[in-house]
C-alpha cells in the first residue's frame, strides 16, 4: 500500500513539475519575442521584475516566515550599485550587474545579525536600516550616487539587453525556488519556520539556513534593481527606496500565497495587469487601492489565492507546486 | 556655539520630548494590551492635525477648542476600528506581524485619502497666540559685546507643553489609580489571567484601542501647534519616532515611555543643532538599531531575542 501511495506521489510530482517546467517554458517563449515584435515592453518588464521581486521575498518571508518591512534595501542597493559602476566607473552592465547582486549579497550579511531578533523587532529594525540607506545614497558626495538629485545612465545602456537580463534573472529566481522546494535546505526552512526548537533538536542547522534563505532573497532582491536601472536609465534615492516598493513586493507574494512557488507569480501576474490596466489612470487611489488590499488579504485570505485553494481543495496539491 | 541656541535646543527638548513622550505613551497602550505595533500611528496622528486644521479653517474654531473634540472623535473611531480589524487578526498564526502589515495597509489608505482630501501640500495651521513669543530671559553679550540675546520660546509651545503636562499626569492617574487603568495595565503583564479574574478582554482591548487612537489625535492636535505645517505624508517620521521612544522606553510599558520620550527629545534637539543637518536625520534610526541590538529589552521591559 504505502508503495503504491509513494508510486502515485512520485507521478503526481512528474505532473506537477512537467507542468510548471512548460509553463515557465512558454513564459520563455512568449516574454523573449516581445522585443523583436515590438510589443508593450515596460509592462512585460514590469511584470518580469515583480514576479522576481515576490519570488525572492517569498524565499525568505514564505520559506522562513520573517517579515523584512526594509525589502527594498536590497533593491535600492543593486540600483545604485549597477548605476554607480555604469555611468561612473564605466563598465559594462554585464559586470556592473553581477556586482549589484553581489552588493546585494554583501548588505543582507551586514544585516544578518537582525535575523536574530524576534518578529516585530525584526520589522522594525529592518525598516530602519532600509532608510538609513537611502539616507546615506541622498546624502553620499554628488560625484558618487549624484546626490538627491540621482543618476542617469541611459546614454550607457540599452532597454533590450535589460529585458533579457531581467528574463534570466526570473528563470533563475523561479528555478531556485523550484529546487528550494526539493532541497534540504528547503525542507530546513519549512521545519524551522514551523517550529524551530524541534527543527534545532532534529539537528537542522536553524542560523546557518535561515542565513542561506536570507541571502538568497537579497540577491534575487538586488538583481531586479540593478537591471531595473538598466533597463530604465535613471534612478534617484527616493524612488529606489521607496517604501511602496515593499509594499508592493509583499502584496503580490501575499497575495498569491507566501511558501508556494506558484503563489507569488499568479498574484503578481493579476495584480500587475490590473495596476496597468486600470489603476495607473488615478495615482492617488492607486495607493489607497494597494493599502486596502493589504488590509483585505490579512483578514480574509492572509494564505492568498494558491493557499487557500490548496486548503479548500487538497487534491490541487497534485498540480500546483 | 551660542549660549541662546544651547537654551532653545533644551526648550525643544522639553516640549518635544513631552510630545513624543505622549506618543510613546499611546503606542505602548497598544503594545501592551493588544500586542499591535501600529504602523499607521503616524498617520492617525496627522489626521488629529488635520482634524484642527479642518475645524479652524472651516468654522474658525479655535484649536484649543477642537482639543477634546477631537479626543472624543478619535475615541469613537478607534473603538471602531478595533472591531472592524482586531477580532479577525486573533485567528492568524502571527498576529504581531499580521497586525503590523494590516496597519501598513491601514496607513497607506490613510496617506491616500488624507493627500485626496487636503491634497500634497504641506498646510500650515494659521493661528498664533497672543503674543506669538514670550521671552523667557536675557543672556548679556551673547552675540559680543554689548548685543544681549534673549531666549523666547512661542507661545504655542508652552500652551502645547501645559496640555501635555497635564494629560500625562491625567493617564499616570487613570493607569495607576483607576480600575479601568489597572485592568489595562493587567492586561500588559498577562493577558490570560485577567480573563480569568472576569474581565471582557474585547471591551476592554476596544477600550485600549480608542484610547490610543483618542491620544493620537490629541498628539495631532498639539503638534499641529507647535511645528510649523502639517505633511500628509509625514506619517511615517512620527511613526518612527514612536517606536525609537517604544524601544528605547520597552514594550508595553508607559512610564519607560516617558522618559524615553524626553531623551529622544534632547537627543534630536541637540543633534541638530551639533551636527550637519544629514547625520542629524539619521540619529533616531541609528539609536533604534543601536538599542535593539545592545540593550533590546529597553530601560525597561522584555526579551525579544528569538
Amino acid at each position: 500500500m504505502s508503495s503504491l501511495t509513494s508510486m502515485d506521489e512520485a507521478k503526481a510530482s512528474r505532473i506537477r513539475h512537467t507542468l510548471w517546467f512548460g509553463l515557465i517554458g512558454v513564459v520563455v517563449l512568449w516574454f523573449g519575442s516581445i522585443p523583436i515584435l515590438d510589443g508593450n515592453q515596460s509592462l512585460y518588464f514590469s511584470l518580469m521584475l515583480w514576479v522576481t521581486m515576490a519570488t525572492s521575498f517569498n524565499i525568505i518571508a514564505g520559506f522562513t516566515g520573517y517579515m523584512p518591512f526594509g525589502f527594498v534595501a536590497f533593491y535600492g542597493m543593486g540600483t545604485y550599485t549597477a548605476a554607480i559602476l555604469v555611468s561612473i566607473v564605466k563598465v559594462s552592465p554585464y559586470i556592473a550587474i553581477p556586482a549589484s547582486g553581489l552588493a546585494g549579497v554583501l548588505i543582507a550579511l551586514l544585516f544578518a545579525p537582525t535575523l536574530r531578533l524576534g518578529g516585530i523587532y525584526f520589522a522594525i529594525v529592518s525598516l530602519s536600516l532600509a532608510v538609513i540607506l537611502q539616507r546615506i545614497m541622498g546624502l553620499a558626495p554628488e560625484d558618487i550616487t549624484g546626490g538627491s538629485g540621482g543618476l542617469n545612465l541611459g546614454q550607457h545602456t540599452v532597454r533590450e539587453q535589460g529585458f533579457y537580463a531581467m528574463l534570466i534573472v526570473l528563470v533563475a529566481a523561479l528555478a531556485t525556488v523550484t529546487w528550494l522546494t526539493r532541497s534540504r535546505l528547503g525542507k530546513a526552512l519549512r521545519a524551522i519556520r514551523d517550529d524551530a526548537q524541534a527543527a534545532d533538536a532534529m539537528g537542522i542547522n536553524v542560523q546557518r539556513s535561515r542565513l542561506y534563505a536570507w541571502l538568497l532573497s537579497a540577491l534575487f532582491a538586488s538583481l531586479c534593481g540593478g537591471i531595473q536601472a538598466w533597463f530604465t536609465g535613471a534612478l534617484d534615492p527616493v524612488t529606489a527606496f521607496d517604501v511602496l516598493i515593499t509594499a508592493k513586493t509583499v502584496i503580490y507574494a501575499m497575495a498569491g500565497g507566501l511558501g508556494t512557488v506558484t503563489g507569488p507569480v499568479i498574484g503578481t501576474v493579476i495584480l500587475v495587469w490590473v495596476d496597468e490596466l486600470i489603476w495607473r489612470q488615478f495615482p492617488v487611489l492607486n495607493s489607497f487601492l494597494l493599502g486596502l488590499i493589504i488590509a483585505l488579504l490579512i483578514l480574509f485570505m492572509p494564505r492568498g489565492i494558491i493557499g487557500t485553494l490548496m486548503q479548500k481543495y487538497p487534491r490541487c496539491r497534485r498540480l500546483i507546486m | 556655539m551660542s549660549e541662546v541656541l544651547v537654551w532653545n535646543a533644551m526648550i525643544g527638548g522639553i516640549v518635544f520630548g513631552m510630545v513624543y513622550a505622549l506618543i510613546g505613551c499611546s503606542l505602548n497602550v497598544l503594545a501592551g494590551v493588544l500586542r499591535v505595533i501600529n504602523f499607521a500611528h503616524g498617520e492617525f496622528i496627522i489626521a488629529g492635525s488635520f482634524f484642527a486644521y479642518a475645524l479652524f479653517t472651516g468654522l474658525g474654531l479655535h484649536p484649543l477648542l477642537s482639543l477634546p473634540i477631537c479626543a472624543v472623535a478619535f475615541f469613537v473611531a478607534g473603538r471602531g476600528l478595533y472591531y472592524l480589524l482586531v477580532p479577525r487578526l486573533a485567528r492568524s498564526d502571527e498576529p504581531e506581524t499580521s497586525s503590523f502589515l494590516l496597519m501598513f495597509g491601514v496607513s497607506l489608505m490613510l496617506i491616500a485619502a488624507m493627500t485626496w482630501i487636503f491634497e500634497a501640500d504641506i498646510r500650515p495651521l494659521n493661528f498664533t497666540f497672543d503674543p506669538i513669543n514670550v521671552t523667557l530671559f536675557t543672556i548679556e553679550n551673547a552675540y559680543g559685546e554689548g548685543r544681549h540675546g534673549r531666549v523666547l520660546i512661542p507661545t504655542a509651545r508652552i500652551v502645547a507643553l501645559v496640555i501635555n503636562l497635564f494629560i500625562i499626569v491625567g493617564l499616570t492617574w487613570y493607569f495607576y489609580r483607576t480600575l479601568p487603568g489597572k485592568a489595562l495595565r493587567a492586561a500588559t503583564m498577562n493577558r490570560e489571567a485577567i480573563q480569568i479574574v472576569g474581565i471582557n478582554i474585547h471591551r476592554l482591548s476596544s477600550m485600549a484601542f480608542g484610547l490610543a487612537t483618542s491620544l493620537a489625535g490629541i498628539t495631532g492636535v498639539l503638534l499641529a501647534l507647535v511645528i510649523p505645517s502639517i505633511d500628509p505624508n509625514g506619517g511615517a517620521d512620527i511613526a518612527l519616532i514612536g517606536f525609537v521612544v517604544i524601544v528605547l522606553g520597552g514594550l508595553g510599558h508607559p512610564v519607560g515611555a516617558l522618559f524615553a520620550g524626553i531623551i529622544f527629545g534632547f537627543v534630536e534637539q541637540f543633534s541638530n543643532l551639533m551636527l550637519p543637518q544629514a547625520a542629524a536625520q539619521m540619529v533616531g534610526f541609528i539609536i533604534l538599531v543601536a538599542v535593539i541590538f545592545l540593550k533590546p529589552s529597553g530601560l525597561f521591559g522584555r526579551s525579544v531575542l528569538r
